[in-house]
């Protein structure tokens, strides 16, 4: 009997964004089989050339990561003096940076570790690459900190070292908390990551067929064979892991805007800033998603598994914090005007209408009124308008860093130390290479690892039900594949989904017969 | 392998490290042992083998100082010394401290400790007038110069006299004769100038001329004298290019002979300044602000009684004197002259005498006081009033771009109003007016009459009144000697034909002239740092080598035979010493002369010539011509502190501006830093435009002493714009019928003030953004306010609670908490405080660029705020120096990841630079943005104009040589020199307070400690003084012990009027300020100005304990 509307399967539907009541929407498109779906991602890092534009895209990151070396070089031998930095702004493009790629790393832990933890299941098609993009939006994050200081060669005095003078570091200051905040999270954000990859780097060793790659992979795999006591295991570490990350999704940013709630300069001694820096870097973290989805998925023909329903729902997300954000725009007004506090009011005022209002009117267009475009569906769902958007709330997100820092900064309590403030092309070139660097890391991390969590999307494919029978026996389903009797087999077997997605590792794939040695061998 | 060949047994034994003296081959010590042994060690040594001898030789076991490649370890160490010393040659730069040669005294003179200063004191003038100085000298090493207080000039002296120092160690200043422009030496010029100048002799000095800068010294007039005897035909012309020729003749005309001006603000009650910037403009103004601040002091316990003196000011340019009047007029200069015959007309003083009475009003007719605002119309009926009812206690004063009569007719009106012989003194003149006096030098030039012209200090090229054409006329002299510190246009120019190397005033003997004649002795502290073979001579030991044969060449010498005359003996030393130590000759100030006739008559037709020349002048555009404050006339250039101290008035720095009104700005479609073409006279310079709030309108004024060409620092070269150029001789201070006209290009000028506000969209917004809390921040009161309410500052701001993150210590046990008050009231922004931390503390120069990226360094700025909602006509000024609070809850410290800056138990937030990483975050939460940050390693680049190459760094960055070292020999040896990448800040000068407290600790212990009955040490109060508390001439700041109650810091700070900045962020700061209170004709009206009248709106309505006060200000 057919238990299971096969019309909802969405096989035979390409668009997978409509809302039928009652019934669950399909997350893998075409009907894939288990095999499929491991050879479309596998494929990716086994291909002998990469695409085209990849190479493109790799030179340039290289290029730019290449000319952040200069600059930074430049930099250290010449001094903090080669950017535009003054008294009174301190800061501008450096913490600039390092909040905008902080806010960038949210999501990727947002999105593996808190959706998780509300199953819900669409984030698997996209949790593995916005992970990776988290740590090396940290990486890219944790340079500035160490560039930035005057005497760079003695930043590790920010750690709290053991030594012989007894010195450790001054536990009242934000900075010293940013130390514990973004170490930590990096480093449950990449243990996650790298748990999560585990059976997926299995798969990969397994269908691996030079010795490099098989020992490459296999090293990382630590040796993973899917028995049922490995899933087990993997399953819980990966809840655990979840659990701990989810807090860390909160509290790092929430510890970075203490690096100006805690002060007390006007415009940044808000206490505000916490939910509104988490808001923002959840809003900005997504739009990142997006534009690096967009053409991964086009690039890496991943479109059946990043599916249109993945980006509208990311883009609902970048919706609601946006407005979150905007609404923080408007209640900063609303307080500094409530608490008559005469620097307070100024530093509000000063914002919109003063030497930086440019800056201000560009943050609120792109990060407030631009995401309202996504009320309409059309064009949540239309790829060029959301990969615009998206890049267009990064850009935004940026100016709201660099709005907060450099006109606080700029205009304070005294006006007699006032000053401006505008980039040197090492700044400018800072902050540019650093996208290199961000996209070395990450264009490495498509052609070498897993971009997608093979084993986690196959859990949320109509396959990996257990009641599932099959893929039915009327006609019409043309796309009906060879991986239906390991399924079944599965599904005898009486294991969860899990057990299926670990069988589905051994399945022999027409393209990829299953390498020597592997697990079910 | 070589034997070991220089070193027996024996030596080996003898003392370690001895020098060998006789190295022998081994052989030999072989042959020479041998035979003396009567007991062996072995039976080889009994029957001896070479090999075993030579073992037996050895120090160590064979192969132990023996490399394994052959080399033994004494050749291995002999190449190893040798390539060390190689390497110390070819890097000898790799090294942080400067190469220097230490010889340690053999016999230590008495009181003499290495490491301790020594203070001399000595003395320098300028222009002619002599300033006694206390100099700090380091283990021979002159670093530091204040004022001497027991000379007339007083312990503060300004800015450009502490800078001197620095014109010491000048690496570019001259260290090599040149003649026609190339490098020579002494000897080439003494065995030169002897052929010449005895062949002069012979001639009676017919075709000499002397042009030398004006000297006070009885040296010098003495030495002049006896030249004058043996050379009679020699003639002498003293030139100044900003000598104030207008009062000389002016008050010759009424006083009937040169008088000296000395005024005594003190005693005044009223002050009417006619252009006359005398708080800061002129060497003297040290002396006057210290004067005029004792009148502008009250207590708060008796604001019921309290009086103050009021300040009248009338000028075109906004001055520091304007800034600091009760009253300001901004008047166009050639208008000038007629507002003062309408204030003597209406003073009804001269109805007596017809002729100045006509002479009076035909000058009064040319100003209008009708086109005066309600408020100056008042003002100028008050000031009559007030003048006529302070007789004996006004003084009337009038600047040096007034015509003579003006200076008559204030002399006139001094006398009677009774102020004369009162408040203003006279003293016979030592100067003579410098114009004419060149004018007849260049005729005489250019008849051919002068065959030797000696020019003794001085840059006459490029101070001459530009019409003389002082270089054609220079040229026809067939010898020009140019005797200069500095190589500059004058010594490069082709007509030179010797230019020889001056030495400084701490190098040489001499003697100097106060205003009143008295007279210091200036002694030198350090061997020129001039090679031998240059002989940097000083102006007496120039005119005795013309002089030749009988008289000593010897500077020390000359000032001897000066003041010793033919006493001898030890009575006459121990005077002589006793004169040294003091730095004042006792008893030779001249006595004051207490009224001089004034010859009314006189004044009347100067008065009646006076009308006629200005007749046109006081329509159209005026220029006017100014002496800066910094380079003076041009002569300071060199002296990077001056250069990039920001300017009082318009915070720029490193250049002068083309200073204009805003709305005549606005009239010209003007703005800031446009290039104009300034044309006077058929000349024209090229300036960059600055607006100046408060400057009169259709004048636009300019600083001499920029826009150096050709000159040997390349501090002053390209600084600023040329003045001079279009200076003629007709037009020395006021030019009529300027011209302005765009040239559409642009200058960037680098200024430290009033940025972030020009870029805003509404600019109203940054604009009411300062008025609104200006009010809080530079309290001020009037003597009303301040009468009825003596605690109005309290009330600015309204603190209702003060709660802190963090556990709070108010450190109130601690055996000191330092603090300092700074008195607003009697502050005039003048900015010596500056220079004296810079000069103490060892702040480099950042140069003009990293001035205009807003990266200046100073500890200690002098905030400057103009008040009023018309951003174009302010309605009154705030001046207040900031540095650093040491607030006892510092923000700075809180957030600073490394501890790098924590606080004492005596209330000092201290920054230990040694752990600092340079986040900049202290910086970032400091609310008064004290903190400087070495964007650079400051004191190891020499920038100064640009930021020069792809790397911004010079090669001595890393290699350190050149004579840029020199500079560092200013370094205060007690303070730390910051390396880039630090934070910095005002320290309260914390090695004097150590210095302090280890002498007082050494006193106590000495006394026997604990036994003699004390509990500790006691520091009395006025032992430690800040750099900047030295330096002020208002004695606004007051540094001291709050543990101390009677200390006068604790008296100021418990005072009413005292107050924090920003005490609503709860910073506790250790620095308050005293609010000012000024003296204005009226209390500010309810309707004009909501901004400026805020404060003393909220101070009448309010009663004193209503704290919405500013609010309801900033509202009305």
């Amino acid at each position: 009997m057919s238990a299971i509307d096969r019309g909802n399967l969405g096989f035979v539907q390409d668009d997978n964004t409509l809302e039928t009541p009652g019934k669950r929407a399909t997350l893998v498109l075409n009907m894939k089989s288990f095999g499929e779906v491991t050879h479309q991602v596998a494929r990716v890092s086994e291909a002998r050339k990469a695409p085209l534009a990849w190479y493109v895209a790799f030179v340039v990151s290289l290029g730019l990561c290449g000319f952040l070396g200069v600059c930074v070089t430049y930099l250290i031998f010449a001094g903090v003096g080669v950017w535009n930095l003054n008294n009174p702004v301190m800061w501008a493009f450096d913490i600039t940076n390092f909040v905008f790629w902080v806010g960038i790393g949210h999501a990727g832990t947002l999105i593996s570790a808190i959706l998780f933890l509300f199953r819900q299941k669409w984030r698997t098609g996209i949790n593995r690459f916005a992970e990776a993009m988290t740590i090396f939006a940290v990486i890219c994050a944790g340079l500035f900190p160490g560039i930035h200081v005057g005497r760079v060669w003695l930043a590790y005095w920010l750690f709290p070292i053991p030594n012989s003078m007894e010195l450790w570091p001054q536990f009242r200051s934000p900075l010293l908390w940013d130390v514990f905040a973004v170490g930590t999270y990096f480093t449950v954000s990449l243990v996650f990551w790298y748990v999560g990859l585990i059976p997926d780097l299995a798969t990969l060793r397994d269908r691996a067929k030079g010795t490099i790659r098989q020992l490459g992979y296999g090293l990382f795999a630590l040796g993973w064979r899917g028995s049922n006591r490995h899933w087990h295991r993997y399953e819980v570490a990966y809840l655990l892991l979840a659990a701990l990350a989810t807090p860390l999704v909160l509290s790092v940013h929430s510890v970075v805007s203490f690096d100006f709630a805690v002060s007390q300069l006007p415009g940044w001694h808000t206490t505000i800033f916490p939910p509104y820096f988490v808001a923002g870097a959840i809003f900005s973290g997504f739009a990142m998603v997006v534009t690096l989805a967009v053409p991964a998925r086009q690039l890496f023909g991943l479109k059946d598994l990043i599916t249109i329903r993945h980006l509208d729902n990311m883009n609902k997300i970048i919706l609601v914090t946006g407005c979150m954000v905007g609404y923080a725009y408007s209640m900063e007004f609303f307080i500094a005007w409530y608490s008559a506090a005469l620097y307070e009011k100024f530093a509000f005022v000063n914002r919109a209408f003063g030497q930086y209002w440019w800056a201000y009117a560009f943050m609120v267009s792109c990060n407030v009124i631009t995401p309202q475009l996504f009320w309409f569906k059309a064009l949540r769902t239309s790829i060029p308008a959301m990969f615009v958007l998206s890049l267009v709330v990064n850009v935004g997100m940026w100016f709201e860093r660099f709005v907060i820092i450099v006109s606080s900064l700029a205009n304070d309590f005294l006006p007699s130390s006032w000053g401006d403030y505008a980039p040197t092309w090492v700044e400018i070139g800072t902050m540019i290479g650093s996208f290199g660097l961000f996209g070395v890391l990450f264009l490495l991390f498509c052609r070498f690892l897993p971009m997608i969590a093979i084993a986690e999307v196959k859990a949320t494919m109509p396959q990996g039900n257990p009641h599932w029978e099959g893929y039915g026996h009327g006609a019409g389903h043309a796309g009906a594949g060879a991986g239906g009797g390991h399924v079944s087999h599965a599904h005898s077997s009486g294991a969860g989904p899990t057990s299926i997605a670990g069988s589905a590792l051994a399945s022999p794939s027409p393209e990829a017969p299953l390498s020597p040695g592997g697990p079910n061998s | 392998m070589p034997p070991l060949n220089d070193r027996d047994i024996a030596s080996s034994q003898s003392a370690c490290g001895a020098p060998e003296t006789s190295p022998a081959p081994a052989s030999q010590h072989g042959q020479q042992q041998q035979p003396t042994r009567s007991w062996w060690r072995s039976i080889e040594e009994k029957s001896p083998t070479p090999e075993m001898l030579e073992q037996l030789g050895r120090e160590f076991p064979e192969g132990a100082d023996q490399l394994p490649d052959g080399e033994d370890r004494r050749t291995f160490i002999k190449l190893m010394g040798a390539s060390m010393a190689l390497a110390g040659i070819g890097v000898s730069g790799c090294r942080r401290w400067p190469e220097s040669k230490i010889v340690p005294y053999a016999v230590r003179p008495s009181d003499r400790v290495p490491g301790k200063p020594v203070i001399y004191a000595t003395a320098t003038e300028y222009a002619g007038v002599g300033i006694g100085l206390l100099a700090t000298s380091f283990d021979g090493r002159p670093i530091k110069l204040d004022g001497n207080g027991d000379t007339w000039m007083g312990r503060g002296v300004g800015t450009i006299s502490q800078s001197r120092i620095i014109e010491l160690y000048n690496p570019e200043r001259s260290i090599t004769a040149l003649h026609k422009g190339a490098p020579s030496d002494d000897a080439a010029f003494t065995a030169w100038a002897r052929e010449r100048f005895d062949a002069l002799k012979t001639r009676g000095g017919e075709g000499l001329a002397f042009l030398t800068e004006a000297f006070s010294g009885p040296s010098w007039a003495d030495m002049k004298a006896r030249l004058s005897k043996a050379l009679p035909k020699a003639t002498w012309t003293t030139w100044e290019p900003l000598s104030n020729d207008a009062a000389l003749t002016g008050l010759a005309t009424a006083l009937g002979g040169a008088r000296r001006l000395i005024p005594d603000y003190s005693l005044a009650d009223v002050v009417v300044s006619f252009d006359d910037d005398f708080l800061n403009a002129s060497p003297l103004s040290p002396r006057f602000t210290r004067d005029f601040a004792k009148t502008r002091r009250v207590k708060s316990k008796e604001a019921k009684t309290a009086s103050l003196s009021r300040l009248y000011s009338f000028e075109s340019t906004l001055s520091v004197t304007g800034m600091f009047a009760d009253e300001r007029f901004a008047v166009r200069t050639s208008t000038l002259p007629a507002v003062v015959a309408t204030i003597a007309m209406d003073l009804k003083l001269f109805d007596g005498t017809p002729a100045l009475a006509t002479a009076l009003a035909k000058l009064a007719a040319m100003f209008d006081a009708g086109k005066l605002d309600a408020g100056r119309q008042e003002a100028l009926k008050r000031l009559v009033e007030d003048l006529r009812t302070s007789r004996g206690r006004g003084i009337i004063t009038a600047g040096a771009n007034q015509p003579p009569a003006v200076h008559a007719l204030c002399a006139a009106m001094n006398d009677a109003l009774g102020n004369t012989g009162a408040t203003v003194r006279y003293v016979p003149a030592l100067e003579t007016p410098s114009l004419p006096a060149m004018r007849s030098l260049v005729e005489a030039l250019n008849a051919g009459k002068v065959d030797t012209l000696m020019i003794i200090g001085g840059n006459p090229i490029y101070t001459a009144p530009v019409d003389l054409d002082f270089g054609a006329a220079m040229a026809k002299a067939a010898n020009v000697i140019h005797h200069a510190l500095e190589v500059n246009e004058t010594s490069r120019h082709a007509a030179c034909t010797w230019h020889l190397p001056a030495a400084h005033f701490l190098e040489c003997w001499g003697d100097v002239r106060a205003w009143d004649h008295s007279v210091s002795i200036q002694q030198p502290l350090i061997y020129p740092l001039v090679p031998d073979a240059q002989n940097a001579r000083s102006p007496i030991e120039v005119l005795a080598l013309v002089a030749g044969g009988e008289v000593p060449l010897d500077g020390a010498a000359i000032v001897r035979r000066t003041h010793l005359a033919d006493r001898t003996g030890a009575e006459a030393e121990a005077a002589w010493r006793r004169q040294l130590d003091r730095g004042v000759v006792p008893n030779s100030a001249v006595e004051l002369e207490s009224r001089p006739a004034v010859k009314l008559a006189a004044v009347a037709s100067s008065l009646e010539s006076c009308a006629v020349c200005i007749g046109s002048a006081t329509a159209g555009m005026e220029l006017v011509f100014f002496n800066d404050m910094k380079v003076f006339d041009g002569r300071f250039g060199s002296i990077g502190w001056l250069q990039e101290l920001p300017d009082p008035v318009t915070k720029i720095t490193w250049d002068n501006a083309a200073l204009i009104s805003p709305v005549t700005a606005k009239r010209f479609d003007l703005k800031k830093g446009d290039l104009v073409r300034l044309a006077a006279g058929g000349r024209f310079v090229e300036a960059a435009i600055w607006p100046v709030p408060g400057h009169a309108d259709d004048s636009v004024s300019i600083a001499l002493g920029y826009g150096r060409t050709d000159c040997g620092s390349s501090i002053a070269q390209g600084a600023g714009f040329n003045a001079y150029s279009i200076r003629s001789s007709n037009g020395m201070w006021v030019v009529a019928d300027a011209g302005i006209t765009r040239t559409g290009a642009r200058y960037d000028l680098a200024h430290t003030q009033d940025h972030g506000v020009s870029e805003a969209i509404i600019p109203a917004v940054p604009h009411h953004g300062i008025q609104d809390r200006l009010p809080t921040l530079v309290r001020q009161g009037t003597l009303t306010e301040f009468r009825e309410h003596p605690d109005f500052a309290k009330h600015r701001t309204h603190v209702t609670h003060r709660l802190s993150l963090w556990e709070e210590s108010n450190l109130d046990g601690a055996a000191h908490r330092w603090a300092m008050s700074i008195d607003l009231g009697t502050c005039t922004g003048c900015s010596a405080c500056v220079i004296a931390c810079q000069a103490e503390n060892n702040i480099p120069i950042v140069g003009k660029d990293q001035v205009a990226r807003g990266r200046e360094l100073h500890w200690i700025r002098i905030d400057r705020y103009f008040k009023g909602a018309d951003m174009e006509r302010p309605e009154g000024f705030a001046i207040a120096p900031v540095t650093c609070m040491q607030c006892e809850n510092a923000p700075c410290e809180q957030v600073c990841p490394v501890a790098a800056t924590v606080h004492d138990e005596e209330g000092l937030n201290n920054m230990v630079y040694n752990r600092c990483i340079g986040t900049r975050y202290c910086s970032n939460n400091c609310p008064y943005k004290v903190r400087r940050f070495n964007f650079f390693d400051y004191q190891r680049r020499v920038p100064v104009r640009e930021q020069e190459g792809f790397m911004a760094v010079k090669p001595e960055y890393f290699v350190e040589t050149g004579p840029e070292l020199r500079l560092r020999m200013q370094f205060n040896p007690e303070v730390t020199v910051r390396m880039r990448g630090v934070m910095e800040k005002c320290t309260f000068c914390v090695q004097r307070i150590q210095a302090a407290k280890i002498t007082a600790k050494n006193a106590w212990a000495k006394k026997g400690g604990l036994a003699s009955g004390t509990s500790g040490y006691t520091i009395p109060d006025g032992m430690i003084t800040t750099a900047c508390q030295d330096a002020c001439p208002a004695e606004a700041i007051i540094f001291g012990d709050l543990s101390d109650s009677k200390s006068r810091v604790s008296a100021l700070h418990a005072d009413d009027r005292s107050y924090q900045m920003l005490e609503e962020l709860n910073t506790k700061t250790r620095v308050k300020y005293m609010a000012r209170i000024t003296n204005p004709v009226a209390e500010p009206s309810h309707g004009g100005g909501h901004h400026a009248s805020a404060p003393a709106n909220a101070g009448n309505e309010a009663s004193p304990h209503t704290p919405e006060a500013p609010a309801k200000g900033g509202a009305a």
